[in-house]
């Protein structure tokens, strides 16, 4: 009788808390992003990686009991809506740290807002080299910065390849030219000599002039950079003259996509190129998130899901560490980040002028039967890197 | 040693460009022979014949090249309606400016552009045919050749057909008797109407034919090229700078003006900058227009006159 009378006391009591102790387990977390305009198709991507991660982790018993929603803002892609849905945030809402939005000018934007209401914030994908040059106490990236898209590339030619000489090819825009100025600055850098620099209209219809040039230069290594379909012809255009050189290498972008492999077909076997995440990765977790991504939404997600989704779990991840939810025990906590995730290895250090930065290796890609492979850095390789490349008259 | 080889490798790939680079030059010319209106929508009408190869060859297999004669005779019809329905009524209302139908063509260039990425959406497309990078090489069948070049199948192929093409539209025009009409109205509409020239049929097929031409131009185009909605403007500028160079109106201008321009940009990208094609294209552009008006046709005209 006692017994009972001690159980009916407590279902009393629970019923009683219950509810508040619900409120008060629930963590609710707003994310500025760009779900209408231009940038939309990445910011449903990344709203979709983000759901994911969600679910795991609300599975698994939320971050530190509590259960966690998120709330998406819609940025518009515009630095000023986003900066002023993080002011809400902040000032309203109260909520301790921020992270979340798209492109590189919205990032800045709420950079400057989370420094200078002190509160911390993860940049998760945009990539300006300055956002974490401006020694912003409060700010944490997790992308690696533009100046490093290629060092991955970089040491596999040094530590394989070895070359003496590089061609490089690029489209005349924005893109193009900065990637070529930083290939000749990482170039300089280790006594590879810079043969050929020439660039392109974007669109132009035959190659092969500019690459009967590089063929007549015979550089060691070719390096492009290119959108989509310039890419493919690109290769096409190559095989075609063969030209063999040691290497033919890519600068993300136009050579990282599936859409390179249709397009260009045997002529990108064995292209490389720089990438900053792939789906077949061995970092623990992301073929997972891949695999579940393409379940539920019939494709494979871009590196920008894989960043959003790694993103929560690094905010599970401090906020479980830090010692309370005050701003600055969550930046201590953010400073002593060292984990590994979906997206790949991540901590965040001082250096090289960079504040808070997360230096990661970024990934070489070989196309391998067809298929995208991940071959360097060779820890996380999916598939052993084919080289020397045979020559294309040897080829069958 | 190497120097040759570039310079013969270049020559080639200029040829080759020049050859494509007529066709789409040679229906433009023959519109604005006839017509007097320079079509601003051909690269247009290209980029719809591309669409009509690539979804023939998405759903039912069909190589780009046998699509030729699918897309040729849809387009050709196509061009029939558009002269018959749009460009005829609108030569009748009178205006400010004179040049209603060319104003119209930049009307059904954007209309198409903006109605193909509405319908394909704006994604890149192209057919990865097998032979896509297949080629012949001057050492497979000449071992100890001091130069190694390199012939692309498709291009050469494609080179071909457009070859076979300004062919039968030489015969057409020179000895049938729709050819003849169309010839007539062209070095005088007046005289062609005293004749009993139905000069609005004329129009008509005219028009289709300059369809059909820029049509196989496209399926030409599509297996070594690629294809979005908004490919057409840059095919239309093209078209126009060679039709200008080749003499407005003169289809044995556009043809020599077509290899002129291809030959001349692979030569600028090889030995001054492949950057500097869209520069070096339009000052050949006004070049033409003010030392020599007339375009190449000119020239052949003088020298027929001399014999």
């Amino acid at each position: 009788m006692k017994r009972f009378s001690a159980i009916v006391s407590c279902l009393f009591l629970l019923s009683i808390f219950a509810p508040q102790a619900f409120a008060q387990n629930v963590l609710k977390l707003g994310i500025p992003l760009p779900l209408t305009g231009t940038n939309a198709k990445f910011g449903e991507i990344e709203k979709k990686s983000y759901e994911i991660a969600l679910g795991e982790i609300n599975a698994k018993g939320g971050i530190k009991g509590k259960k966690v929603v998120l709330e998406f803002e819609d940025s518009q892609g515009k630095p000023e809506v986003s900066r002023s849905i993080v002011e809400r945030l902040i000032d309203v809402k109260k909520q301790p740290v921020v992270f979340g939005e798209y492109s590189s000018s919205c990032s800045k934007a709420v950079a400057a807002v989370a420094e200078e209401r002190k509160i911390p914030y993860m940049v998760v994908t945009g990539a300006t080299d300055d956002i974490t040059q401006q020694n912003y106490k409060y700010v944490f990236r997790m992308n690696p910065t533009n100046a490093y898209y290629a060092t991955g590339l970089m040491s596999f030619l040094k530590e394989v390849v070895k070359p003496k000489t590089i061609a490089i090819l690029y489209e005349s825009s924005d893109f193009g030219t900065s990637g070529a100025e930083d290939m000749v600055k990482q170039a300089a850098k280790v006594g590879i000599k810079v043969l050929v620099k020439e660039q392109y209209e974007k669109g132009a219809v035959d190659f092969k002039p500019i690459l009967s040039k590089v063929k007549a230069a015979k550089p060691d290594v070719i390096y492009m950079v290119s959108y989509v379909m310039d890419a493919a012809l690109l290769m096409r255009q190559i095989k075609e003259l063969r030209i063999d050189a040691n290497l033919y290498a890519g600068g993300a972008a136009g050579f990282a996509i599936p859409e390179f492999i249709q397009n260009a077909k045997e002529a990108s076997e064995l292209v490389m190129t720089a990438t900053l995440w792939s789906q077949q990765i061995a970092y623990p977790g992301s073929r997972e998130y891949a695999e579940k991504y393409k379940k539920m939404y019939k494709d494979y997600p871009s590196y920008h899901g894989a960043e959003a989704y790694s993103a929560l779990y690094i905010i599970k991840d401090v906020l479980e560490r830090a010692k309370s939810w005050k701003p600055d025990d969550i930046r201590a906590a953010f400073k002593a980040t060292n984990m590994m995730t979906a997206f790949g290895p991540i901590k965040f250090e001082d250096k090289e002028g960079y504040t808070n930065q997360n230096f990661m290796e970024t990934l070489v890609m070989q196309v391998i039967k067809g298929k995208h492979e991940t071959i360097w850095p060779q820890k996380y390789a999916s598939a052993k890197y084919v080289y020397p490349i045979p020559k294309w008259r040897e080829r069958k | 040693m190497a120097q040759l080889e570039l310079f013969l490798q270049t020559l080639i790939s200029g040829f080759l460009l020049g050859g494509l680079y007529a066709l789409i030059a040679l229906g433009m010319a023959l519109i604005m022979g006839v017509m007097r209106v320079i079509n601003l929508a051909h690269g247009d009408f290209m980029m719809i014949a591309m669409y009509i190869a690539y979804w023939l060859f998405t759903f039912f297999g069909i190589d780009p090249y046998v699509s030729v004669f699918i897309a040729a005779p849809a387009m050709f019809l196509f061009g029939l309606g558009i002269q018959k329905y749009l460009l005829t009524p609108v030569m009748k209302v009178d205006s400010i400016l004179p040049h209603n139908q060319v104003i119209l063509t930049v009307g059904l260039a954007m209309v198409f552009s903006n109605l193909a990425t509405v319908f394909f959406t704006g994604d890149y497309r192209s057919t990865p045919v097998s032979y896509a990078s297949s080629a012949w090489y001057l050492t497979d069948f000449w071992k100890n050749s001091p130069v190694e070049l390199s012939l692309s199948m498709p291009w050469t192929l494609s080179f071909i057909i457009a070859v076979m093409i300004t062919i039968a539209l030489w015969i057409f025009l020179t000895k049938t008797d729709t050819g003849k009409s169309i010839r007539a109205t062209s070095q005088d509409l007046d005289a062609a109407l005293l004749m009993g020239v139905n000069v609005n049929w004329v129009r008509m097929v005219t028009f289709g034919i300059g369809l059909v031409l820029v049509a196989v131009a496209g399926c030409l185009f599509l297996p070594i090229y690629y294809l979005y909605p908004a490919l057409g403007k840059q095919f239309t500028n093209i078209g126009f700078v060679i039709a200008v160079i080749g003499g407005m109106g003169s289809t044995d201008g556009a043809i020599i003006g077509g290899l002129i321009l291809g030959i001349f940009e692979s030569m600028t990208a090889t030995y001054i900058g492949m950057g500097w094609a869209p520069a070096g294209r339009f000052s050949i552009f006004v070049a033409a227009l003010v030392f020599l008006p007339g375009g190449v046709a000119s020239i052949l005209r003088k020298r027929r006159l001399g014999k």
